[in-house]
This record gives structure tokens, C-alpha cells and sequence, in this order.
């Protein structure tokens, strides 16, 4: 019998992850290069070492702040399916502005594996990244790869299989926002807790910071 | 546990907080991740001392220019038309001479069944297969322009004309994937945050000419324009662009006003597109067709040589054709042309098709000495078939997209008018220069 897993990719719009998405799963899914071409969460299948994975596609989004619908399912999957790994397709051309997503990946607790894809183009422009230095410093395995050429898929295959079970830890990311953001956080994250249900269902330090954040469809499931 | 505390706490939170920061909470939180992510990258990313100029930038210095920007894009625009147009021809001619082939065995049948053959089939869904090559060619254009990155060029240049009309650029995306089909073109406003830029995105999408609305441009401009074919179909495209953007202006100062939001264009590298990455596309798009060809064109032509068999069709047809007098082609076969092309505009051909029991190398002919059509007829014919109703699969897309009847039946009855005054004036003022 083989194991299921169930896994989601999520990037920036045009980091290349409906081509991450294309080579694990074989499928021939549109793939343009500009932002915004998957719009919807598409699945697909693959099977290694006797898993059978059921790779979810997500809306390419900035952030997760939910402000347009796209960004809404793309956290609403991840929040509410908790798929066993979150992949976070990441342009290596782009770091600064990519990692913002793989950041509030990291908080929501999602098990995050960043996949570190256009390292080709990271090269030509002679960016030199420190690959396990960012993979310590994020807490979540990275891989490198070049997704157009199909270079990276094996590996980040075993790491998917080696983070759903548990082989590998992902540490999960906690920001210091500073003492008195901090404070509130604290004291917000305590009454959550008493919440059985809301607090099981999600982190209550997560739900802390986006009560913070005025984040509108968190601040619903309190009314 | 009770909710409201925490959402009281969480009040009080705020307050505090921005007393001591003087700023919205969530700023300093993102101001938090970002200084984190700047942090981090000291330590990860070694850039080199002096960036260079990439080629993307070099590029992107002309492409984006103030001034180039617009006309490069339309320049671009052109020259995909006429590289459409050009080289579809021979393969047209060809697929013509198969389906004139099969039309002359047909005839050799006698009874019901010879003409369902002859008339209905090969006449109809003939009419419509044979645009297979500047379809597909399109969709090659498309994705060439697509795969390279100008694409998103593009959408960062009509950035400037979008914002006069209150859109912003992440609203052009929509309207250049509409070129290949309405329907992504719709879904795609899902990106847009603000819900006014969002309707007013998709009610406007329709406008933009897509792959089915080509055979129509393709047949009529090639026989009564036939030297300047290709710029009468590019002025088809521009005219949906210009009706796109008045309407979207329009929307903007009545039904949907207030602020449109803000959002940062990223230009993606250019990149050489891969032969194995534009067919994939074509095929994608041209495949949609293909089925199209084989199951709703072909229903709808076999339906409408039954009601012309029996006689039943020529009835319907007299009863709506008067509305299209003023516009130039009130007769009865344009009429029922267009009441079928409600189902998927490539009807309109086949529907022609079939009355006229031609294939499409003689349907041109036949429509001209039939229905007297002038150029000036079918220069506002086409213009009415850009831009009246969009086709079922769209309406049912706007339906599922705004969740709700509303939209969907709109967008129905104000293109069709739009459509109707727009084919009228160009009628009735093109007849007082054009005899």
C-alpha cells in the first residue's frame, strides 16, 4: 500500500512554480512568463519511492495578507488542508522580495521546504548565495534548483518524502517584532489559548500577529 | 472562551501600540519581516560590487519608453497580424481544396442525407475547420510574444493609458490574455484586490477580440479587403481596445467610482522562447478549438441546416432581421448568423456556411452577390460581431466569477448595445462618403 502525501507549492507570481509544478507531476500546464497565469489551485499526481504525492498548485501571491481572492485560497489550503509539505518556489534572482512569502509561510507553521529555483539566472548576474547558511538562518531545508531545465526535481522529491516524514526537522521561524509589538503578541497569544477549538485548528501566536495585522478574515472567525 | 474579549484586547492592542509607534501596527510587522529577510540576506547573498546593465535592462530602456512604448506595442501588434495572415493562406487553400473534394462526392448523394452531407457539414463545420492555420498561427504569435516576457512589457506600458481610465496595468493582463480566449482573460481579473477594479475588468473583457471572433475577420476582410486584409483585422483588435477602455472609463465615473488601488508591475527577464514551449501553448488554445469544431459547431450547424431544411429557419431569421437594418445587414441570414453565434462566434461562419452551401473559398463571393454586401457592410458587420454578446462559456464565466446573475446578464444586453450603435454610425456615416 503506498503512502499518500499531500504537498503545495506556493511562490511569487512567475518564480516558475507552475514549471516545478509541470515537472513533478507531468502535467502540461500553461506556463507564461509574467505574473499571474495560475489563478486557481490546479492538482496533480506523482508517485517516488512508493509514495503517491498529491501535488496542489497554489495561486502565485506576495504575501498572505488576503487581500485579493487569489491570495485567500492560496491560505486558506495551507491553513485549513495542512498539507504535509508546503514547497515555496523562491526566485534566487529575486531573494529580497521572495522570502517575504516564504517568511509568513514559516510563521503560519506550514512545513516548508524552499525551493531555491532560476539559480542559472542567480549566476549569470554573479550573486553568490549561501545556500545552508539560509537553510539554518530560515529554519526549513532549501534546494537549489532550475526548474526550466528540469535540474533540482530529484532532490527536492527525497527532501519532500524526508520532511513529511518527519526525517527532517522544519524548525519554523519566530520574529522578533520587537518588545512592545511583542508584549501584545504575548498577551493575545494567552487569551487565544483559551479557545480550544480556534487554537487547534491554528497557531495561536499566527492568529496573534494577524490580529495585529487587522487581518479582516481572521478578525471574522472572532465575531 | 469568549471571542469578543480577545477582539477587545486586540483594540486595545492597537491603540497602544500605535501610541508608542505612531504607525499602523501592521506596517511595523511587515517592517519586522522585511528587516529580518535584509538581515538574513547579508549573511546568504553576495552580490557583486557593481551591477551591471543585464540585457533585460538594455532592453527594457526601449521597450518601456515613454514615447516608443505604445507605438512599439502596436507595432508589434501589427506585424503578428500580418505574419498570421500571410502565412495561413497556403494551408487555407489547401484544407479549401480537401473540403471542395469531399463537397463534390457529397453531391453525388442524392436525398436529405446528400444535403445534410453537402450543405450542412462539410459547407458548415468546413467553413469553420478551415481556420485551423491563422488560429493556430495566433496562438503561436500569442505565445511567442507571451514566452519572451514583452507580454508583461506590455501590460507595464498600457499601465500609463489604464491609470487615466482608473485601472491600473494588472488590469491589461486580463484584456491580453482575453486575445486568446475571453474566458482566462475573465478568470484571470481574480488577481485584482479592489472588487470595483475587479468587476470593471471582467465587464470589459469581452471586448478584447479572441481566437473565435478571427474566422469571421478572417473570411470577410480576406475577400472585400483583400489587399489590406491584415490591417482591417488589426483594426478590429484596436477597436476592441479603445471600446475596452472607454467602457472601462465609463464604469469608473457611474457604476463602480472611487480609488483604484495601487500595484507594482514586475517585468519578468526576457527569456528566448523554446519551440517546445510555444507549440505546447498553441496547442493548449488550438485544442479548445479543435474540440469546439467537433462538438458545439458541429450541433449548431446540424441544427441550423435541420431548421433550413424545413424551412423553419427563414421565418426566425425575418423576424430579427429588421433590428440590424440600421446597421447596414438586415437580411435574415446575417440575422440568424449572429442569433447562433450566441453559442460561440465561430457560428457565425458556420452558420453562413451551411445557408450558403459554400466552403470558405467562395463563401466570401457568395455573401457579397447574395446579400449585396458592400465593403462598408462588412467592415460594420465585423465590428458588431467584436463586440456584441460574449459567447455562452463567457457569460457562464462572469456568472461563476461575480457570483451572481446580475453581471453575467449586463454584460449581455450592454455589449449587444454597444455593438448595435457602434455597427450603425459606422454604417450610416460611412454612407455618406462611400456609395
Amino acid at each position: 500500500m503506498a503512502k499518500e502525501i499531500t504537498i503545495a507549492l506556493a511562490g511569487n507570481p512567475n518564480s516558475g512554480k507552475t514549471t516545478v509544478f509541470n515537472n513533478l507531476t507531468g502535467a502540461r500546464q500553461h506556463v507564461g512568463n509574467w505574473p499571474g497565469v495560475t489563478v486557481e489551485k490546479k492538482e496533480g499526481r506523482c508517485s517516488y519511492q512508493g509514495y503517491n504525492i498529491r501535488v496542489v498548485d497554489l495561486p502565485g501571491v506576495y504575501s498572505l495578507t488576503a487581500y485579493s481572492p487569489d491570495e485567500v485560497v492560496a491560505r486558506n489550503f495551507i491553513v485549513e488542508e495542512k498539507p504535509d509539505v508546503v514547497v515555496d518556489i523562491v526566485d534566487a534572482s529575486n531573494l529580497e522580495r521572495n522570502l517575504y512569502l516564504a517568511v509568513q509561510l514559516l510563521e503560519m507553521g506550514a512545513r516548508l521546504i524552499v525551493a531555491l529555483n532560476m539559480m542559472d539566472e542567480a549566476d549569470s548576474r554573479k550573486y553568490r548565495i549561501d545556500v545552508e547558511e539560509l537553510s539554518r538562518l530560515l529554519g526549513a531545508p532549501v534546494v537549489p534548483m532550475v526548474a526550466n531545465h528540469n535540474q533540482g526535481t530529484e532532490e527536492l522529491l527525497k527532501k519532500i518524502i524526508k520532511v513529511a516524514e518527519k526525517e527532517i526537522p522544519v524548525k519554523g521561524l519566530v520574529i522578533n517584532y520587537g518588545r512592545e509589538v511583542e508584549e501584545e503578541i504575548a498577551s493575545l497569544e494567552k487569551l487565544i489559548s483559551k479557545d480550544r477549538e480556534l487554537s487547534e485548528k491554528y497557531p495561536p501566536r499566527w492568529l496573534a500577529v494577524k490580529l495585529l495585522e487587522r487581518d479582516e478574515d481572521i478578525t471574522k472567525k472572532f465575531n | 472562551m469568549d471571542k469578543q474579549e480577545v477582539l477587545q484586547a486586540n483594540e486595545q492592542s492597537l491603540a497602544h501600540l500605535r501610541s508608542i509607534y505612531g504607525d499602523e501596527t501592521e506596517t511595523v510587522i511587515a517592517d519586522a519581516r522585511y528587516g529580518f529577510i535584509s538581515g538574513l540576506l547579508k549573511d546568504v547573498l553576495k552580490k557583486p560590487p557593481i551591477e551591471r546593465l543585464t540585457l533585460s535592462d538594455k532592453i527594457d530602456g526601449v521597450v518601456v519608453n515613454r514615447w516608443l512604448g505604445i507605438p512599439l506595442f502596436l507595432g508589434i501588434m501589427y506585424f503578428a497580424f500580418q505574419f498570421v495572415f500571410t502565412l495561413s493562406v497556403p494551408f487555407m487553400d489547401w484544407i479549401d481544396a480537401g473540403f471542395g473534394w469531399l463537397a463534390g462526392l457529397a453531391s453525388g448523394i442524392s436525398g436529405w442525407g446528400g444535403s445534410l452531407l453537402a450543405d450542412g457539414i462539410i459547407g458548415g463545420v468546413g467553413s469553420v475547420v478551415i481556420f485551423v492555420p491563422p488560429i493556430f498561427l495566433l496562438f503561436i504569435a500569442i505565445a511567442v510574444v507571451e514566452d519572451c516576457g514583452y507580454m508583461a512589457r506590455a501590460a507595464f506600458v498600457m499601465d500609463r493609458v489604464m491609470h487615466k481610465v482608473g485601472l491600473h496595468g494588472r488590469s491589461f493582463i486580463p484584456m491580453i490574455l482575453g486575445f486568446g480566449c475571453n474566458i482566462p482573460g475573465v478568470m484571470a481579473a481574480r488577481t485584482i484586490e479592489n472588487p470595483k477594479d475587479r468587476l470593471t475588468t471582467i465587464l470589459i473583457n469581452p471586448f478584447m477580440s479572441c481566437g473565435a471572433r478571427l474566422p469571421i475577420f478572417v473570411l470577410l476582410a480576406g475577400y472585400f479587403f483583400s489587399a489590406h486584409a491584415g490591417l482591417v483585422v488589426f483594426s478590429m483588435y484596436i477597436i476592441g481596445i479603445i471600446v475596452a477602455v472607454i467602457m472601462a472609463l465609463v464604469f469608473r465615473k457611474t457604476l463602480f467610482r472611487g480609488v483604484s488601488s495601487h500595484f507594482v508591475m514586475e517585468l519578468p527577464p526576457y527569456r528566448l522562447p523554446t519551440v517546445k514551449g510555444v507549440l505546447t501553448h498553441m496547442w493548449e488554445r488550438g485544442r479548445l478549438f479543435l474540440r469546439k469544431a467537433g462538438t458545439i459547431i458541429f450541433g449548431v450547424v446540424v441544427l441550423v441546416w435541420l431548421l433550413d431544411y424545413t424551412g423553419a429557419l427563414e421565418p426566425i431569421g425575418r423576424i430579427i432581421a429588421p433590428i440590424f437594418a440600421p446597421c447596414g445587414f438586415g437580411q435574415w441570414q446575417a440575422a440568424v448568423s449572429l442569433f447562433f453565434g450566441f453559442l460561440a462566434k465561430e457560428v457565425v461562419v458556420g452558420t453562413m456556411g451551411t445557408l450558403f452551401a459554400a466552403e470558405e473559398g467562395i463563401l466570401g463571393g457568395a455573401i457579397a452577390a447574395q446579400l449585396g454586401w458592400t465593403p462598408l457592410i462588412a467592415f460594420a458587420f465585423m465590428v458588431f460581431c467584436l463586440l456584441y454578446v460574449p459567447c455562452v462559456a463567457a457569460i457562464a464565466t462572469i456568472k461563476s466569477e461575480t457570483n451572481s446573475w446580475r453581471w453575467p446578464i449586463f454584460a449581455i444586453f450592454y455589449t449587444t448595445a454597444i455593438a448595435w450603435i457602434v455597427a450603425t454610425l459606422i454604417f450610416q456615416i460611412g454612407s455618406l462618403f462611400v456609395t
